[in-house]
């Protein structure tokens, strides 16, 4: 009896400490993002105020005239596809590299070299290529050797160029990490039985290290979807990314409703892609866990 | 093979480097190299603007890193007896924490904060004694980012600690518990020095993340700017290599406490790799 | 940032030999000295305004100025040596916001608690500002360097409206192009041939502002139409020339030195300051006012309400009124001078110098941007689509 009491008494005094533990994040996540978000819905079905900014209004038309910044939108999901299978096919090799041929003692001290610039500042390694892209830069050295003179800077190469730079350590991690759990007898069981070496990276290598390509894409396609920094200082203004429109609506057509809704449409996309990213590697586990006895 | 990742790393530290050589470069525009000098580090040092920005990043980052580093303890501890509907409601918001564009987060942010501002103020106002002159106003400022860093940093380091006590050896706290021990005692003598290197990792990457960053400042910044605001203003306007020593010391300073973070993490390299992404 | 070189070679030294005398007097010239030339002295003032309480006010100060002001401002705009002495003189520390546009002010205006003692504003959002109630009419007793009768009165009715002062100016300017002669043809002479030009010879060369107000009034002149227009025909026929240029254009940018330094860009619309400072460096650099029109405006100081630190505002205002400080902060930002005893003590040769100040018949020309450009929704919409087609 007393004993129970005690228990039931230690219970309270327990989950009381646990709310009291997470009683300021919570007041963090109600105040910094759960409210935010309820004001920019709310904003979305507003309208702009006739000097700009947000008039009080319940409406629809900004999610209908999303459509005038469809090229935000076609940019986004044409370069940040580009850019994510590029960062695949730079990166696959190195994480091959670093997961099965480099020997243990280096190999996490190379990773941490991959990992380590995704960590500093983006915009001054983005400020790098601005300036090696630019007409004194890469451009003139080309030129010094003979070739035709061309420009790098401000085009969709150069955006390109950019994302890759920045997001591809992105891409090595999971690679890697799939690479390495790989059971390595598997590959010499193919090769016992005849297999050629790109016969088995085909047929087995690549389908399990799959897992690890798809977090890794959709983590940097995640990433370029909200991207500003890259297309505003290596595309000149020329190369508008959603979030560059998103920057634009807010501070300089300051159309806020309509910056309000597409904010929210990406967000909605986003989580779409995740919750699809979250069923896809679950599924692919599922099924290399099946045909691994 | 081993060419293609020595070519890859040249890819990745190339730019680095070429603004590592050019901030010593003696002459008046970025792009011609003319001599060996540390001049522009000296200059930048010397130019208010740059130390002003520099010293309210440092401010910005530092609470930023001891904020989120108190709060994400302590949440993951809590998460940590928490079952059912509520742990998932977290868990949701962690991940919506993260995954949520910068832009996206700066905006809302500051249109909340605008809204919050003025309701507050207003209330001061009217509720002010005259006697006492004007209300003090809220407004944008240190506090404005560091709340919205927090936001993403504190979510940051909620992961890292509970991948560490996951990891963590729990027979040590059921003993400790067998021995009477008070449960503060227990956290102060086995679980904490446990969660030590977790938690310095993660105030090193709050550090950095808040140091570095950009879109979420600008628009939430009040008076105080911060530096890599400045930097963003004066690389689209300057021409000076004054900005590449400015931004060596930027990568100099992230990269110290990046190869701290690897120091400290280097007895669990593989979970704090997958985490790092 | 060469002016900014050039500023602190030897300006006004026997003001700076005084300086130094004072701070010998107070007997902290050693330490000063030391912590100046090892660049830790910027450091910690910037610690002091950071951390008010923290360090105590000079004993000269005049009345309760705080320790503190925040001002938003355009890029290399101010002297950081003027805003050092004043700091000095007064024991309040500037914070200096930098901004792109107007726009991006308003933006942040609307929002709320941008937190600003006082901005920069250009003569066409004077009258926005001051309907929507966010700038106070200037107490003009607290600013005794103030001076109307010596204003030009072209560029000073700007800042007044119904008669009453809400803005003194900074500095007046003018809009145009820029041609680097060594590789574009330098009789391009009209806004017709900059356009056309640009989208032909000269097709990946050219540099076209990310801001409404020179980007469609530009293109508006290519017409012939006024710089300011909201009609929605001229404003479909500028648009439709935007969008056609568009693919032909180096890039959509307010930030046209660098890449008309590297030689990636030939020609850029432009304005006076930057053009002074590319042709000094580069004699090609040739600025040119287009013959059917352009830009003149005015930059303004205004005064927001309710601006926190307001006293520290008016005394750091009426400081930056001393025609001799005028003159400083000219040599930086580049720009002509407004108020006439101030350019009575700038040297002939930036006084006559003809980009910065072109003949007067050049001038007649030119149109102050409209207060309606800077809200008419139809502007804002077409920038917005100009640049993310």
């Amino acid at each position: 009896m007393t004993a129970a009491l005690a228990t039931s008494n230690e219970g309270r005094r327990k989950s009381v400490v646990t709310a009291l533990l997470l009683a300021p994040t919570a007041l963090w996540f109600f105040v910094l993002l759960i409210l935010p978000m309820l004001v920019i819905i709310v904003f979305s079905l507003g309208e702009r105020g006739p000097v700009g900014g947000y008039q009080a209004a319940l409406t629809l038309k900004q999610y209908a005239s999303l459509g005038s910044r469809l090229a935000a939108f076609k940019n986004t999901i044409m370069l940040a596809p580009a850019g994510t299978l590029i960062s695949v096919l730079v990166a696959y090799p190195l994480a091959y590299f670093l997961a099965v041929k480099v020997s243990p003692r280096w190999r996490y001290g190379l990773l941490v070299l991959v990992v380590l610039p995704f960590w500093t500042s983006l915009l001054v390694r983005t400020y790098a290529w601005m300036f090696i892209l630019s007409g004194k830069g890469l451009p003139a050295l080309l030129a010094a050797i003979g070739f035709p003179e061309i420009q790098m800077i401000n085009t969709p190469f150069a955006v390109l160029l950019g994302i890759v730079y920045a997001y591809m350590p992105l891409m090595v991690l999971p690679i890697f990490v799939s690479l390495e759990k790989l059971d390595k007898r598997l590959l010499d069981a193919a090769a016992d039985l005849g297999s050629s070496p790109l016969r088995s990276f085909l047929t087995v290598t690549l389908p399990l290290s799959l897992p690890g390509v798809v977090t890794g894409s959709l983590l940097v396609f995640i990433l370029l979807m909200g991207e500003f920094l890259i297309p505003s200082l290596l595309g000149g203004g020329k190369i508008f990314f959603i979030g560059n429109a998103l920057v634009d609506l807010f501070l300089q057509s300051r159309n806020w409703p309509l910056g309000a809704a597409m904010s929210l449409t990406l967000v909605i996309v986003m989580l779409v892609l995740i919750t699809l990213y979250v069923r896809l590697t679950m599924a692919a586990s599922a099924g290399k866990s099946r045909s691994l006895p | 093979m081993r060419i293609y990742a020595w070519l890859v790393y040249f890819f990745l530290y190339m730019p680095i480097a070429v603004i590592v050589a050019f901030s010593f470069n003696s002459g008046r525009y970025a792009a011609d190299f003319q001599g060996f000098s540390f001049a522009w580090y000296g200059r930048a040092l010397a130019n208010p603007f740059v130390t002003k920005a520099l010293v309210n990043s440092l401010i910005v980052a530092s609470v930023t890193a001891v904020l989120s580093v108190i709060l994400g303890t302590t949440a993951a501890l809590a998460l940590e007896r928490l079952r059912g509907k509520l742990r998932a409601v977290f868990d949701s918001l962690i991940y919506v924490a993260i995954m949520v564009p910068g832009v996206v987060i700066g905006i809302a942010t500051l249109v909340a904060l605008a809204s919050v501002f003025d309701a507050v103020n207003s209330l001061m106002a009217s509720l002010w004694p005259a006697a006492w002159g004007s209300a003090p106003r809220a407004g944008l400022g240190y506090g404005s980012i560091i709340a919205a860093h927090t936001l993403y940093t504190l979510s940051l380091v909620i992961l890292v600690v509970r991948s560490r006590l996951v990891g963590m050896d729990h027979s040590l706290v059921e003993a400790s518990a067998d021995l009477y021990s008070t449960p503060f005692n227990t956290f102060r003598t086995i679980t904490l020095p446990q969660l030590l290197p977790a938690i310095a990792a993660g105030f090193l990457l709050s550090f950095t993340f808040s140091f570095d960053d950009f879109i979420i400042a600008f628009f939430v910044a009040g008076p105080n700017t911060t530096l890599p605001i400045f930097v963003f203003s004066s690389i689209r306007r300057g021409v000076t290599p004054e900005i590449n020593a400015i931004g060596t010391m930027i990568l100099g300073v992230s990269l110290i406490l990046l190869f701290t973070v690897q120091v400290l993490l280097r007895d669990k390299r593989q979970g704090n790799a997958a985490e790092a992404a | 940032m060469a002016d900014y070189e050039d500023a602190r070679a030897g300006v006004f030294p026997r003001k700076k030999f005084m300086d130094l005398l004072k701070s010998y007097e107070r007997g902290s010239i050693s330490r000063r000295h030391f912590l100046g030339v090892t660049g830790l002295g910027a450091a910690t003032m910037a610690l002091g305004g950071a951390m008010p309480g923290l360090f105590t006010r000079p004993a000269y100060a005049e009345g309760d100025l705080g320790n503190q002001l925040s001002i938003a401002t355009w890029p290399n705009y101010h002297n950081p040596d003027v805003l050092q002495e004043f700091t000095d003189k007064t024991g309040v520390a500037v914070d200096v916001n930098v901004f792109g546009s107007n726009e991006e002010m308003l933006a942040k205006l609307q929002a709320g608690s941008a937190g600003w003692s006082m901005f920069v504003a250009t003569n066409y959002t004077i009258s926005t500002y001051q309907q929507l109630g966010f700038i106070e009419p200037l107490e003009l007793a607290k600013l005794s360097n103030y001076d109307a009768a010596s204003q030009a009165q072209r560029f000073a009715n700007e800042g007044m409206v119904d008669g009453v002062v809400y803005a003194i100016p900074k500095h007046w300017g003018t809009t145009g192009f820029i041609l680097n002669t060594a590789r574009v043809d330098p009789k391009i002479a009209t806004w017709k041939e900059f356009w056309d030009r640009a989208m032909t010879d000269y097709t990946g060369r050219a540099i076209v502002h990310d801001y409404q107000l020179t980007a469609i009034g530009m293109a508006l002149k290519y017409y012939g139409y006024s710089f300011n227009s909201v009609d929605t025909t001229e404003l479909a026929k500028a648009e439709e020339l935007l969008m056609k240029a568009k693919p032909h254009l180096f890039g959509i940018t307010s930030d046209y030195q660098p890449p008309l330094r590297n030689g990636d860009a030939w020609m850029s619309l432009c304005w006076v300051g930057d053009a002074k400072q590319l042709n000094r460096d580069d004699p090609n650099m040739l600025y040119v006012l287009g013959a059917e029109g352009g830009e003149i405006w005015t930059d303004f100081f205004v005064i927001p309400k309710d601006a926190p630190h307001r006293e520290a505002a008016y005394a750091f205002l009426n400081f930056l009124l001393d025609p001799a400080i005028q003159v400083r902060e000219a040599e930086v930002a580049g720009y002509p001078l407004t108020d006439k005893r101030a350019v009575a003590l700038q040297p002939a040769e930036v006084v006559n110098d003809p980009i910065l100040n072109p003949a007067a018949e050049l001038l007649s020309a030119l149109e102050f941007g409209a207060a309606v450009t800077l809200t008419d929704p139809n502007r804002a919409e077409i920038i917005a689509r100009f640049k993310s087609a």
